[in-house]
């Protein structure tokens, strides 16, 4: 009987639990069988067409999945009219760079291109056996409605998904697969059906990361994606601010930047779909979502938001603190209020609506994310200021109950999850960079199993919406560049995060599920007692390329853990920043690496004790002798912040090896927030990011 | 006086809705190296939303420069796309006068009844003006290449002078002494001083941060550089250029924009941060007097309009003028018997500047703020223009 903290988001596509996954010892669903579930078997595989496939959605969604589909010898149509301009050739150096020249070449030559003229399909369709289109053609209704009905009167039993952004599947008749952009690379759909398809498991299989969500107008993604560009257009109108500058604002306080957004998609389609979504929603729920003149006017001229290259901004614009905090309540308090009205509706497992900004919109923390840490009050009060400021907004569409909620585990445990069959729990981990709030649900997940008696645990990644783990989130690191306790503060804080997993535990498995596992990701499943590798993925630590000093323990753990010999290993690892592959780190930073079902089934026996012949290697806890200060044959650094980042990670190695293990965590805290303050930090990549985001 | 001897009677200047840059000396500032009709757009659209005011509302936009810029042939519609709102317009010139000329033409607009909301946008980059390339076939030079600013400065082709000469000329004939020349010229950079410190500069002159093509800081319009606090000594020591004309004593060329609003009585109450304060245009009148004696056009202008007002300088709550030589507030007080003291009290173009399109904008702008902060009364605004010309309006601000 397994026990969840709340709803593991792999049930949504019916793909059960985490912890089943690792009972099993198998994925839950393959790709082959369900290929041949939604195209049949081979020899007799139907193809899937893609209409609009020279338009920007469908040309993305030609090569990712074509890319995909191809091995499996499903034949991808792409049905456009013969006038539409080739977005498909494109996409071809783009193929190039990600899969080589071959495998793009065979990706393409399995595409068929096919022309027809909106209302009578090409004769040659027929042949090659259609069971799956994916409509990408345009936002308009009732041309979606009649390009469905020729392709059902010709192939009955074809399955329809929709790419709309906007109409529920019941205006539209057929399913939702809603592609978030840049869709040539971007994994996420929102999908609406009544109940998880093969399709949608078989887009799981290929890797893509389906979203269910309900089937309203606009579902997520683009009520916050156009609710917030409708905020800006707001705080436009109020103010006069020109939308560059407003975007600016915008990023330093949520992350996105939705008017370059717009001109990056291409305004004129973007200027469409965006007023597309607002005039329905304003219809259904009212004024806060009523689009602007600004964005009626653009919707018709296809006018970009930013000024021409000629006419860069030229006058700038600044807000003392009252105009920032009266931004603040422009911007957010729609979005707490569209997003109690997606709450009230229940769009979709908290964890996905919450995660749905950040994958898809550039939201720096999903909102959910945002509103909790705000409190429930404080966002109230935010939405009524903003009503007073916008009072036609306060009519419809507000549910202040349900952030009365707030308290739950859904909305406590948006990152990490906690699943145990009463002898192995199981911590999953969402997203793919470490942050305040991975750290803080991290802690509670483990509180939780301390206190259902779980004393075995599998730290891995949610086979979902984390495909990999990329390390910790720099833009946590804003606040430690100015002052150095709060560099400290987070070094101290996660450490000590991590160190859970060491001590209060009886066995911890660290499991690195996907393509690579990097930097405080890492750092924190080596602390894990045993750290198990799917075959392929990559482990590194590129902090000194950053630069910054690893705050994770990663300077003495790697160490402590295994033998002299392999130190300069661990030492190249630190000073170089790159990666290793994990059948490369077996003995000396991995226990295991294999095959995914083999990873999996070696997590599983470790954690219930069963014959698993790997050792536990222990962490030595007294002060180390003979670490080596220097590495023979490392290149020269490239970079004098890579020069000083290394000098300062020797120095942290240094301090913090020739020390207990219990003092340890001091030192490297120290180290990792002095060098956040030094000029090298400040000059690299995080530096740049934080002038670039934060000193607006 | 009634409504009905009003110039334009429906026509209001929004109290409060107004601002201008501040006029650095040419070549001082980050404005040297702008498009000024794109400045002046973008700067308008931040002045009008420190004021309060959407753009949204602006139906119509006059601009007035003198010196061309890039991309001028495309006028008025360009900077109000600079400034973010498409709207129709047009482009006025004429040299110093074309600050207030712009904003009658503008309350023509709305007398026209055809504009509610008219913005009134004046700017222009002395620094570096551009040369132009004139093929004459018929001139003995055959191709003349112009330097906008200084070449029109050092000739007027009706009169063959330059303008320094209009300045010595006049002050030969009015027999003004240099002494008191200077001593107008100190006492107006005195004002200006008094008015900077007491901090009514900066509630009609914004700050304005200039980005570069990467977004970067260019620099920080907030400040009239150039202008220097002077001793009665220094000014008196000053090699003279013509009579009566030393650097002391005249204008020095600036770069800068100034704008405001134009609009029917019920806009300017709804836009208005104080809707109690009402500006109405009274009468304007312009002169053009004998060659190369621009300096005397001014004071007959302001005869001319006292005649067919029946008011009288005493009648005046604020006088203010566009006076790019001493010599020009000198002999209009002599003639006038008014004491020069009582006029330009925030300070003038003499001191800060002459950027020529927006001069008498800011000046007209001072004038309507100070006599705001007077109680109201008869505004009167005047100056002189290149071709011996004199413009003078009067204003009532109630």
């Amino acid at each position: 009987m397994t026990k969840t903290m709340r709803e593991p988001t792999l049930q949504t596509l019916g793909l059960g639990t985490v912890i089943d996954i690792f009972q099993r010892g198998r994925m839950p669903a393959d790709a082959g069988g369900l290929v041949e579930k939604v195209f049949g078997k081979s020899g007799k595989r139907g193809s899937m067409v893609i209409s609009g496939a020279n338009g920007i959605v469908g040309a993305g969604k030609t090569m990712q999945l074509g890319s995909r589909l191809q091995p499996y010898g499903v034949r991808i149509v792409a049905l456009d009219f013969p006038s539409a301009p080739d977005g498909i050739g494109k996409q071809y150096p783009g193929l190039v760079r990600a899969f080589g020249q071959d495998n793009a070449n065979k990706i393409m030559a399995n595409i068929t291109r096919l022309s027809y003229d909106g209302v009578n399909l090409p004769a040659e369709l027929q042949q090659l056996r259609p069971r799956f289109l994916l409509e990408a053609i345009p936002e308009l209704l009732e041309i979606k409605r009649a390009h469905y009905k020729i392709f059902r009167e010709a192939f009955p039993d074809i399955e329809i998904r929709s790419v709309t952004s906007g109409f529920p599947s019941s205006e539209l008749g057929v399913g939702i697969a809603h592609p978030a952009f840049p869709h040539e690379i971007n994994k996420i759909w929102e999908v609406v059906e009544p109940e998880p398809s093969a399709v949608t498991q078989l887009f799981w299989a290929l890797g893509l990361i389906p979203l269910p969500v309900s089937d309203h107008w606009s579902f997520v993604l683009d009520v916050l994606f156009c609710g917030l560009t409708l905020a800006g257009m707001r705080y436009h109108q109020a103010s006069n601010m020109p939308f560059w500058k407003i975007d600016k604002f915008t990023r330093k306080l949520v992350g996105p930047n939705p008017f370059r957004a717009h001109d990056a998609i291409g305004a004129r389609g973007a200027n469409f779909l965006t007023w597309s979504c607002l005039h329905h929603l304003s219809e259904k729920y009212g004024e806060v979502f009523k689009p602007t003149a600004d964005l009626i006017e653009r919707k018709e001229t296809g006018q970009n938001w930013y000024p021409l290259n000629h006419f860069r901004p030229l006058v700038d614009w600044s807000l003392d603190t009252d105009q920032q905090e009266e931004f603040r309540v422009w911007i957010l308090g729609p979005l707490f209020q569209m997003t109690s009205l997606m709450l009230q509706e229940r769009r979709a497992h908290l964890a996905h609506l919450n995660a749905i900004g950040e994958l898809c919109a550039q939201f720096r923390r999903g909102i959910l994310a945002v509103m909790r840490s705000l409190g429930p009050e404080a966002v109230a009060q935010t939405v009524k200021v903003y009503h007073r400021l916008h009072p036609e907004a306060a009519g419809a569409s507000w549910f202040p109950e349900v952030l009365g909620q707030m308290e739950a585990s859904e909305w406590q445990q948006l990152y990490v999850n906690a699943e145990h069959d009463g002898k192995v729990g199981v911590v999953t981990i969402s997203r793919e960079s470490y942050n305040g709030d991975v750290d803080q649900e991290l802690n509670r997940a483990l509180d939780w199993l301390k206190a259902e008696g779980i004393a075995k645990v599998i730290v891995t990644g949610d086979f979902h919406l984390s495909t990999q783990m990329v390390g910790a989130d720099t833009s946590d690191f804003f606040p430690a560049l100015e002052k150095v306790e709060e560099g400290s503060r987070i070094s101290s804080g996660w450490s000590r995060t991590a160190r859970r997993l060491n001590d209060e535990f009886e066995i911890s498995i660290g499991f690195v599920g996907g393509k690579r596992c990097l930097g405080g990701m890492l750092e924190l499943l080596m602390h894990c007692h045993y750290l198990v590798a799917v075959e392929g993925s990559e482990l590194g630590m590129p902090e000194v390329t950053l630069p910054v000093v690893p705050g994770m323990e990663g300077c003495h753990w790697p160490f402590r853990k295994t033998r002299p010999d392999h130190w300069p290993r661990v030492l190249e690892l630190l000073l170089s920043g790159r990666s290793v592959q994990a059948s490369e780190a077996v003995g000396w930073l991995v226990d295991h690496v294999g095959p995914m079902d083999d990873a999996l089934q070696m997590a599983w026996k470790l954690a219930t004790k069963g014959d698993h012949r790997v050792s536990r290697r222990a962490v030595e806890s007294s002060a180390l002798d003979g670490i080596p200060k220097e590495l023979p044959g490392l290149p020269a650094a490239d970079a004098p912040g890579t020069e000083a980042a290394r000098r300062a990670i020797v120095a942290c190695i240094d301090d913090a090896c020739h020390t207990t293990l219990a003092e340890a965590l001091t030192a490297q805290a120290k180290h990792s927030a002095e060098f956040m303050l030094s000029s090298a930090c400040r000059e690299g990549r995080i530096g740049a990011e934080y002038t670039r985001t934060m000193a607006v | 006086m009634t409504t009905d001897d009003l110039m334009l009677p429906k026509a209001r200047i929004p109290y409060g809705t107004w601002g201008s840059s501040y006029f650095p000396a040419w070549q001082t500032s980050a404005l040297a190296e702008v498009n000024i009709g794109q400045f002046a757009g973008e700067s308008m659209n931040r002045i009008l939303g420190l004021r309060g005011v959407p753009k949204s509302q602006l139906e119509y936009l006059v601009i007035g420069s003198t010196v061309p810029w890039h991309w001028k042939f495309w006028n008025a519609p360009l900077v109000a796309s600079c400034l973010g709102q498409r709207i129709p317009g047009y482009h006025v010139e004429q040299a110093c006068a074309t600050g207030l000329q712009a904003v009658l033409l503008a309350g023509a607009e709305v007398q026209a009844g055809t504009y509610d909301v008219v913005g009134v946008l004046t700017f222009d980059r002395t620094s570096d003006s551009p040369v132009g390339v004139f093929p004459e076939r018929r001139a003995h030079e055959r191709t003349l290449p112009i330097s906008d600013v200084w070449d029109n400065f050092g000739f007027d082709p009706a009169t063959g002078n330059a303008m320094i000469t209009c300045a010595g000329k006049a002050a030969r004939k009015y027999r003004t002494d240099r002494r008191e020349v200077d001593e107008l010229a100190f006492h107006r950079h005195e004002q200006y001083f008094e008015a900077k410190n007491s901090g009514f500069l900066e509630r009609v002159l914004v700050p304005l941060d200039v980005l570069n093509v990467q977004g970067r800081p260019l620099g920080r319009i907030d400040d009239d550089l150039g202008v220097r606090r002077l001793t009665l000594g220094v000014v008196r020591a000053m090699r003279e250029l013509d009579t009566c004309v030393t650097s002391g004593t005249q204008t020095h060329a600036s770069d800068g924009m100034a704008t405001l609003l134009v609009t029917s009585k019920d806009k300017a109450r709804e836009l208005s941060p104080r809707s109690e304060i009402e500006i109405q245009f009274v009468a304007k009148t312009e002169v053009r007097t004998h060659p190369s004696l621009m300096p005397e056009a001014p004071l007959f202008a302001v005869q001319k309009l006292l005649g067919k007002t029946g008011l009288t300088m005493a009648d005046m709550a604020v006088v203010k003028n566009h006076n790019p030589f001493a010599v020009n507030d000198v002999i209009f007080s002599k003639v006038m018997e008014y004491d020069w003291t009582c006029m330009n009290k925030t300070g003038s173009p003499l001191v800060w500047g002459h950027p020529q399109g927006p001069t008498l904008t800011r000046v007209l702008i001072e004038a309507l703020e100070e006599a705001v902060s007077l109680g109201g009364g008869h505004v009167l605004v005047f100056g002189c223009a290149a071709g011996d010309v004199g413009i003078a309006a009067v204003l009532k601000v109630s």
